[in-house]
């Protein structure tokens, strides 16, 4: 199955969560998805969000401002 | 014309310089019981931290090259004992071999400093428990840290404190902070000083607030430090308390101390003895918005007041007629200011305020590498001036605080932020600029636009309020206030009817905007009872679920 991808870099706050939240709800479970935000305090909210959610941080990480969050849907 | 200066750091070294260039012959002598001159004080913790390597990169300038390039004689090594006023005289004794000598002078200037403050605590002179003043403080301290220890403990949660901290950190030693009072940063109102605090734990520093040191134990060298609450395995302690204006020789002199215990000056920084000067950290300033003496020992002010005393020594005249308290703290990537009056001064000295906290991009949000930083206005009720700001963030602080101390310097008030030309440019700054929204939600708030709530506030009272939560469910689902409501921004007008009526409602979003556009809604559906939450749940310090 392809990665999906969202280019969130730019959006502030709520942009990056929101635009997670919705492609996630069009996804099947094990689905990955790569993030990429500008909004430094995506870092934080996204792992937050997997943690409550029950969805699963693949990866997260952070380089030239960018951060990465990879996502499987649980 | 014989000029002596007592004292050789910031203050000290400044005025001399100052006074050999308004006056190329005269003679000037400089005494100091230190071995090191000309120091940055303020660096000592970075020199710890191995950012700066060689002791050589910070002491730059030894008496030498005072005595070549200048013609000014520093003595290191002298420690004044007497001065008599009258014969006009200086009475010193060089440490190394006792001899004592007297030095005649027609003007003297007191840069004496301020010593750290040691509490009489048993174990306080244990090995490995230092106080940070001197380049030799430092030296000893460094070599602790390039010898592999592993926990250190620093007393008092201010502004050395926590920079050595840092520093120690950042070279893998364990740090805890133990601080007296509820929260660090002392003078920092307590959302901006808990934002600061939330943040050194996040990067692995301790910090014990509400507790004090009791004891220091060890067999010659200190390995454990008793507070009032626990034990805590030590191999180095700092002390960091605070300081005191060495004011002993001016005392007996007669010279007169002000209300702070620090020597009182007039504006020209002569004191009540005539051809005798006092600066730096020995002497009191003036707050600039009070009118009121205080003491605030910063190197910013110590060359002020140096250079300023060296000019009106040198028959030149100007006055110093204050400062704000200005300061600025960076730690790891956090940065934290102020400037002015905080709220909780400003209350005390029965300002009525209206206070905003307001979180803002420090450049624009498409450049990445933007940070948010919260600016804190306090601004006096009836006619509307700026007392004070506190800024705080991982973007870039010490701009717009400098903005805001030379607006406050200037009297501006709250309106006038809001008018200001500032530059703009995508990566360095916003088209609204930070200082520039802050002004615009104090304006609002003194117009009556909006009540806002404080965190504290809320905080201390989060059972007398129905807090509704407008962000959307992802966002409320990361962190939220407990017992929060959520109601999305979006499905507000649909659902306002089952908010009560019957207890005041809090607003609450990320950084207030939201909630300022519900707060405009449901006051048009006829909410009376409403406020926003200040700064958003982004300023919010305290506990969230």
């Amino acid at each position: 199955m392809e990665e999906r991808y969202i280019n969130a870099k730019g959006l502030q706050c709520p942009g990056p969560i929101m635009k997670l939240f919705q492609e996630i709800k069009t996804m099947a479970t094990g689905e990955k998805v790569k993030i990429e935000a500008s909004d430094f305090g995506f870092s934080k909210d996204v792992e937050a969000w997997c943690k409550k959610t029950g969805n699963k941080l693949l990866s997260l990480e952070q380089s030239d401002n960018v951060i990465t969050a990879i996502v499987e849907k649980a | 014309m014989r000029y002596l200066i007592i004292g050789a750091v910031a203050a000290g070294t400044k005025a001399a310089s100052k006074i050999r260039r308004e006056d190329g012959t005269s003679e000037i002598t400089v005494l100091t019981s230190d071995s090191d001159i000309s120091y940055a004080g303020c660096g000592l913790p970075y020199y710890i931290g191995d950012v700066i390597k060689e002791r050589g990169e910070l002491v730059v300038r030894k008496p030498e090259d005072f005595k070549m390039e200048q013609d000014i004689n520093v003595l290191t090594g002298w420690e004044a004992l007497r001065i008599d006023p009258v014969a006009k005289k200086v009475l010193a004794k060089e440490l190394k071999t006792g001899e004592e000598r007297e030095f005649i002078y027609d003007r003297l200037i007191l840069a004496t400093g301020a010593s750290p403050f040691v509490p009489p605590i048993e174990g306080v002179n244990l090995d490995n428990v230092f106080t940070l003043r001197r380049v030799t403080d430092a030296d000893r301290i460094k070599r602790q840290a390039n010898s592999g220890i592993k926990n250190a403990v620093i007393v008092g949660g201010g502004f050395i404190g926590l920079e050595v901290g840092e520093n120690l950190a950042k070279r893998g030693v364990g740090v805890t902070v133990i601080e007296m009072m509820d929260t660090i940063l002392p003078g920092f109102d307590k959302e901006i000083a808990l934002t600061v605090q939330n943040y050194l734990k996040e990067k692995g520093i301790d910090i014990l607030t509400g507790e004090a040191v009791q004891a220091f134990k060890g067999d010659g060298r200190v390995n454990e430090v008793i507070t009032s609450k626990r034990t805590l395995p030590c191999d180095i302690a700092i002390l960091s308390i605070g300081v005191r204006p060495n004011t002993r020789l001016a005392v007996e002199a007669g010279i007169e101390l002000g209300p702070t215990k620090a020597i009182a000056v007039n504006e020209q920084m002569e004191t009540n003895i005539k051809d005798i000067y006092a600066v730096g950290d020995c002497a009191e300033n003036v707050n600039l918005i009070t009118g009121q003496r205080v003491w605030y020992p910063m190197g910013s002010t110590a060359n002020k007041t140096g250079r300023i005393a060296g000019i009106n020594l040198a028959d030149g005249e100007w006055s110093f007629n204050g400062v704000l308290g200005t300061t600025i703290v960076k730690l790891f990537d956090m940065t934290a200011a102020k400037t002015g009056l905080s709220e909780a001064d400003a209350r005390k000295n029965g300002f009525d305020v209206v206070t905003v906290l307001v979180p803002s991009e420090d450049r624009a949000h498409y450049i990445p590498g933007y940070r948010m930083i919260t600016t804190k206005l306090i601004v006096d009720r009836k006619n509307r001036r700026v007392l004070g700001g506190q800024i705080v963030g991982e973007g870039v602080v010490d701009k717009p605080i400098d903005i805001l101390a030379t607006a406050i310097t200037f009297g501006a008030k709250a309106d006038d932020l809001v008018n200001l030309d500032l530059a703009y440019a995508p990566p360095v700054s916003t088209a609204m600029a930070s200082t520039i929204v802050a002004g615009e939600v104090a304006v609002n708030k003194l117009d009556g636009k909006l009540k806002g709530i404080s965190p504290v506030e809320l905080h201390e009272n989060l059972d007398k309020y129905y807090v509704v939560d407008v962000r959307i469910e992802p966002e409320f689902i990361i962190s939220s206030i407990p017992g929060s409501v959520n109601v999305p921004f979006g499905m507000l007008r649909k659902k306002a009817d089952e908010l009560p009526r019957d207890k005041e409602i809090v607003l609450v979003c990320k950084i207030g905007k939201r909630a300022y556009m519900a707060y405009r809604i449901l006051s048009q559906m006829g909410f009376e009872n409403i406020r926003i939450l200040d700064g958003g749940i982004s300023s919010y310090p305290f506990e969230t679920v």
